[in-house]
C-alpha cells in the first residue's frame, strides 16, 4: 500500500522539489522585479522602462544580444569543421584532440577571462612573443577590447558547439549522400545540396544553444570586459554597487526571457530535425 | 541488499561531509582586500597572534554598504571598513552598532563618530600610481593636468567609484583640488576629459595589475603604490599631483546584529593596537594611533608634499554620495 | 534505425562509388579538403591549449619577465630568482585550503543529492505515464538554458533568510547540476527498451519499487556514474550562481580563483588555477574515458 502510494506520489515530489529550487524563486524574481523597493512596495512597470531609458544599461542589453549572436553564428561556422572531421575522417591523435577541444567545457567563465588577460593582455604571452619576433607588441591589450571578448566568448563556446553539431552530424544518413554521388554530384555539392538541408535545424539548434550560453556567460566579463558593458555586468553592478534589487531583477528577467526565446527557438529546430527524417 | 547498503553508504558520506565549521574562530570583515592598506599581512599576523581566521574579501566600500544593507534583516559580516564619507554614510544607514574600541581617546575628534558609530584607523592621501617600465619611455605625469594628455591613452585607470571607496574620495575631491565650486562642474569636467585616456574602470582592486604593468597609471591611495616601490622593488613612481591632493581617512565598524560579535569587539581592538598598527603602516597608511614606525618613518613622502591636500568634510561627502555616484554614472562611465 | 556498422557500410560503399570519377582528382580533392580541416582543427587545438601550457608553466617556473609578483607576506625565505619553484602551490593551498575544502564538500554533496534526486526524476521523465509529464522535463531541464546570474538573484529574492547558511550555496549548485544527471539517467533509458524488461520482470511478479532497484537501476550504472562524473564537474566549476550567493566563510574554490585573479601574482594565479585543473581534469579524462559519444547528447545544454 505505500509502495503504490510512493510509486503515486513520486511525480508530485519531483514537481515540489523543483518548485523549491526553481519555480518558487523565479517567480520571486518576477515580482521582484515589478516592485519600487528592495522589500516590496508599490506594483510597478519602472524598472523595465528604466532598463531602456538609461542609456548604459540599453547598450548593455544590445552588445549582450549581439555579442551572443555573433559568437553564436562564429562557433557554429567554426566548429563545424573539426565536428566533421571527428564524425567522418580518421587520423591519428583523434581521441586525443577530441578531449583537448571539449576541455574548455567545465572550465569557469572567470577561467577563460584569467587565459584571454594572459595571452592578449598588456603584457601578455602574445604580445611579448610579437615583440620579440617583429619589434612591435601587436595585439597588446587585446583582451580588454572587443577582440578580446569574442575571443573568450569563442573559447568557452568551441566544447559545446562542437559537441552538438557532432552529435547532429552523426544523425545524418550518409545514404543520402551515397544516392547524390551515384548521381554525380560533387563533394562540395554534395555538402551544399545534401548535407546543408539535412543539417541547418541541428545548426539552428546548436546556435540558439551557444547563444543561450554567451548570454548568461558572468564569469569570463567579469575579468575580460573593462571598457565594455554587457547585460549580466549590469546586473551584478547594481546589486554589489547600488544594492538596487528590483532592477536587477528586472534585467535579469530580460535576460531570462532573451535566452527562453532562444531555446524554445531550438526546441522547434530539434523537433523539426527529428520530424522531416 | 547491495543498493540498500549503497544508499546508507551515501547518507553516511553526506554526514560525514556537511560542512559544519562551528569549531574554527572567525570574524568576518568586509572590504579585506589583501593589497590594501596591507589587510593580507594583517590578518596573517592576527591569526598568527590568536588563532582566529579573517578572511579575505573583495567587496570595495560602497560594496560593503550594500551588502550590509541587502543582509540587514540577516547579517552576515562582523565588522566592515571603509573610506570614511562611505562609512559615514553607512553609520548613517543605521548597519552600524555603537562600539568604543580601545584607543578610542587617542583618535582626534573629527575622525570618529562621538557614538562610536565608525572611527579611523589610518589614513592615505590620492596620488598618482605610475609604473614607470611599462610607460616605455614617456614622460611621467607630475598633475592631474598632465594626465589629459593624449600620449596616456589607454593608460591610466582609477577604480570603479561606485564600488571603491579610495576611488570615490578622488572623484569627489579633484573639483575642491580644481577649484571648483559647489556644483561640481569644474570636477566632472575633468573627469570626463580623463575617460578619454582610461582603459578602464575596474570592480576589482587593481594592486597586482599595477605592479605587473597591465596597468601604467594608477589614481589610487598613495600608501598602495609606496607598498608597490617599497616592499615589491617594483619600477614604481608615487606622484603628488602638483595641483594638490585629497585626503583619504580609512574607518572601521561594528555590524549591527553581528553574528560573531564578541569576537568582533577583539578584532576591533586589536586593530588600533600597536602590531596591527605597525603592520599597516608597512602598507604605508598613516596609523591614526601614535606608534613608533622606526625605518619606515623615512619612507613615508615628507609632509610638506601633502600642503596643498584637502580634505572635503565627510558629512557633506556622505550626504552627497549617492547623488555624486549617480553623476558619475551617466555622465562618465555611461558615455561611452 | 541507424547502426554505426551501417553507417560504415554505406560511406564504404560512398567511397566506391566516387571512383566513377577520375579517381587521383578525387582523391586530391578529398584529401585537400581533409587537410583544410584538419588545419583548422590544429589552430583551434592551438588556441585551446596554449593559454593552459602557459598557465600550468607559469605556475611554477620563474615567470618575472611576465611581471613582477607581490606575495612579499609569504616569507619563506624561498630563492626568488631560483628557475622553479613550488612555493606557490603551497601558498596557494595554504591560503584557499578553506575554500578548496567547501567546494569539494559541495561537489560531493551535489552528487549525493543528484543520485538520491535526479536518478528517480530521469526515471520518471523517461518513463513514467503521468499527465503533464513532459512538462515536468521542461521544467527540470529549463535551468541549463537560464543565465546564472538570473537565478542566483532569484535565489536571493526568494531565500534571503537562509543566506551564509552552506546550504544556500548547495541549492544554486542543485539548480544546475539535477538537469545533468537526470538527462543522462533519461538518455540511457530511452535508448533501450527497458519498458521490456520491465514487463518481464513484472510477469514474474515484482512490483514497481522492486522493478526500480533490481530491474531499472543496475542497467543504468553506466548512466549514473557518468551523470555523477558530470555533476562533480560542473559543481565544483560552478561560478556564476555561486559567486551571488556565498559570503566570505562560504565561498568556493572558482571564487578563490577569481579572488588570486584580481589580487594575487600571475604566478599565484597559475598555482591556483593549476590546483583546480589538478581536480578536474582527471574527472574530466574519464567522463571522455566512460562516455566517449554519449557526452555530446548529454552535455548541451539547451
Amino acid at each position: 500500500m505505500l509502495k503504490r502510494f510512493a510509486a503515486i506520489a513520486s511525480g508530485p515530489l519531483l514537481l515540489a522539489v523543483l518548485v523549491v529550487l526553481l519555480v518558487w524563486p523565479l517567480i520571486c524574481l518576477v515580482s521582484g522585479s515589478l516592485h519600487e523597493g528592495n522589500s516590496g512596495g508599490a506594483w510597478t512597470l519602472d524598472n523595465y522602462t528604466a532598463i531602456f531609458q538609461t542609456r548604459s544599461s540599453r547598450v548593455a542589453l544590445f552588445h549582450s544580444i549581439w555579442i551572443s549572436l555573433g559568437v553564436a553564428a562564429a562557433a557554429v561556422v567554426i566548429c563545424l569543421g573539426p565536428a566533421w572531421l571527428f564524425v567522418r575522417h580518421d587520423f591519428p591523435g583523434k581521441r586525443i584532440a577530441r578531449a583537448v577541444l571539449t576541455l574548455p567545457m567545465s572550465f569557469s567563465g572567470i577561467l577563460i577571462g584569467f587565459l584571454c588577460v594572459i595571452m592578449l593582455g598588456r603584457i601578455g604571452v602574445v604580445p611579448r612573443l610579437m615583440e620579440w619576433l617583429t619589434g612591435t607588441d601587436y595585439f597588446s591589450g587585446t583582451a580588454y577590447q572587443l577582440g578580446g571578448i569574442l575571443i573568450a566568448y569563442f573559447y568557452f563556446e568551441i566544447p559545446r558547439a562542437t559537441l552538438s553539431l557532432e552529435s547532429a552530424l552523426r544523425k545524418l544518413d550518409p545514404r543520402l549522400e551515397l544516392a547524390a554521388c551515384s548521381l554525380g554530384a560533387g563533394a562540395w555539392q554534395r555538402f551544399t545540396l545534401v548535407v546543408l538541408p539535412q543539417l541547418w535545424p541541428a545548426l539552428l539548434a546548436t546556435f540558439a544553444l551557444t547563444f543561450c550560453v554567451s548570454l548568461g556567460s558572468f564569469g569570463v566579463v567579469l575579468i575580460v570586459a573593462k571598457r565594455f558593458s554587457l547585460l549580466p555586468l549590469e546586473v551584478f553592478e547594481q546589486i554589489i554597487a547600488f544594492n538596487r534589487y528590483p532592477l536587477a531583477a528586472a534585467m535579469s528577467v530580460v535576460l531570462l526571457a532573451i535566452a527562453l526565446c532562444a531555446s524554445l527557438t531550438a526546441r522547434w529546430a530539434t523537433h523539426r530535425l527529428t520530424h522531416v527524417r | 541488499m547491495k543498493i540498500r547498503n549503497s544508499l546508507i553508504a551515501l547518507f553516511l558520506t553526506c554526514a560525514a561531509l556537511t560542512p559544519a565549521r562551528a569549531q574554527e574562530k572567525v570574524v568576518v570583515q568586509y572590504d579585506c582586500i589583501p593589497n590594501y592598506a596591507n589587510w593580507g599581512g594583517v590578518t596573517a599576523q592576527y591569526l598568527k597572534e590568536t588563532g582566529v581566521r579573517v578572511p579575505p574579501d573583495m567587496k570595495g566600500s560602497s560594496a560593503t554598504m550594500a551588502a550590509l544593507e541587502q543582509e540587514k534583516t540577516n547579517p552576515q559580516a562582523d565588522a566592515a571598513y571603509y573610506s570614511a564619507a562611505i562609512g559615514y554614510q553607512a553609520a548613517g544607514k543605521g548597519l552600524h552598532a555603537p562600539y568604543k574600541p580601545k584607543g578610542w581617546d587617542a583618535i582626534p575628534a573629527e575622525l570618529r563618530d562621538p557614538d562610536g558609530l565608525w572611527w579611523t584607523v589610518h589614513s592615505a592621501h590620492v596620488a598618482i600610481i605610475v609604473n614607470t617600465a611599462a610607460l616605455k619611455g614617456k614622460p611621467v605625469p607630475t598633475s592631474f593636468a598632465d594626465l589629459l594628455k593624449p600620449e596616456y591613452k589607454g593608460l591610466i585607470a582609477y577604480d570603479d567609484p561606485t564600488i571603491h571607496g579610495t576611488s570615490f574620495t578622488f572623484v569627489y575631491g579633484i573639483n575642491q583640488v580644481l577649484g571648483g565650486g559647489a556644483d561640481m562642474n569644474k570636477g566632472f569636467d575633468y573627469l570626463k576629459a580623463l575617460d578619454a585616456n582610461i582603459v578602464n574602470y575596474p570592480r576589482e582592486n587593481s594592486y597586482n595589475d599595477v605592479l605587473r604593468g597591465e596597468i601604467p597609471i594608477w589614481i589610487n591611495a598613495d600608501g598602495n603604490g609606496l607598498k608597490m616601490k617599497w616592499t615589491d622593488k617594483a619600477p614604481v613612481d608615487v606622484i603628488i599631483p602638483a595641483e594638490g591632493t585629497v585626503a583619504a581617512p580609512l574607518v572601521m565598524a561594528l555590524v549591527k546584529g553581528a553574528p560573531h560579535g564578541d569576537e568582533a569587539k577583539k578584532y576591533l581592538d586589536w586593530c588600533l593596537g600597536e602590531s596591527a598598527q605597525k603592520t599597516m603602516a608597512e602598507s604605508f597608511f598613516r596609523p591614526i594611533m601614535n606608534v613608533n614606525l622606526g625605518e619606515l618613518a623615512a619612507k613615508f613622502p615628507p609632509a610638506s608634499a601633502y600642503r596643498k591636500a584637502v580634505a572635503p568634510p565627510l558629512n557633506e561627502m556622505a550626504a552627497n554620495a549617492d547623488a555624486v555616484k549617480a553623476r558619475w554614472v551617466k555622465e562618465v562611465k555611461g558615455n561611452r | 534505425m541507424m547502426t554505426p556498422a551501417t553507417i560504415e557500410a554505406a560511406e564504404l560503399t560512398l567511397e566506391r562509388a566516387g571512383e566513377s570519377i577520375p579517381p587521383r582528382v578525387r582523391a586530391r580533392r578529398r584529401s585537400t579538403a581533409k587537410l583544410l580541416l584538419l588545419a583548422l582543427l590544429a589552430v583551434i587545438l592551438l588556441v585551446v591549449i596554449s593559454p593552459v601550457i602557459v598557465v600550468v608553466l607559469g605556475s611554477f617556473l620563474n615567470t618575472s619577465f611576465l611581471g613582477l609578483s607581490s606575495e612579499q607576506w609569504v616569507g619563506d625565505g624561498t630563492d626568488a630568482n631560483a628557475l622553479i619553484t613550488f612555493q606557490w602551490f603551497s601558498y596557494v593551498l595554504k591560503l584557499y585550503q578553506p575554500q578548496l575544502l567547501f567546494s569539494f564538500q559541495l561537489a560531493v554533496l551535489s552528487v549525493v543529492v543528484c543520485i538520491l534526486i535526479g536518478v528517480p526524476a530521469g526515471y520518471l521523465i523517461a518513463r513514467g505515464s503521468f499527465p503533464g509529464r513532459r512538462w515536468l522535463e521542461e521544467l527540470l531541464l529549463l535551468p541549463l538554458a537560464l543565465p546564472g546570474i538570473a537565478i542566483s538573484i532569484a535565489l536571493i529574492q526568494a531565500y534571503a533568510v537562509i543566506r551564509g547558511r552552506w546550504y544556500f550555496v548547495l541549492f544554486g549548485h542543485l539548480i544546475y547540476t539535477l538537469p545533468f544527471m537526470a538527462r543522462c539517467v533519461a538518455g540511457t533509458l530511452r535508448s533501450f527498451d527497458c519498458a521490456a524488461l520491465e514487463r518481464a520482470a513484472q510477469s514474474l511478479g515484482a512490483g514497481p519499487w522492486q522493478r526500480f532497484f533490481f530491474v531499472v537501476l543496475p542497467s543504468l550504472r553506466h548512466a549514473i556514474t557518468l551523470g555523477a562524473l558530470l555533476v562533480f564537474a560542473v559543481s565544483f566549476g560552478e561560478f556564476n550562481v555561486s559567486f551571488l550567493l556565498m559570503t566570505p566563510l562560504t565561498a568556493t574554490f572558482p571564487s578563490a580563483l577569481y579572488a588570486t585573479y584580481t589580487f594575487n601574482s600571475f604566478q599565484v594565479s597559475s598555482a591556483a588555477t593549476v590546483v583546480f585543473l589538478a581536480v578536474i581534469l582527471p574527472v574530466l579524462a574519464l567522463i571522455q574515458w566512460l562516455g566517449g559519444d554519449e557526452l555530446s547528447k548529454v552535455e548541451q545544454g539547451a
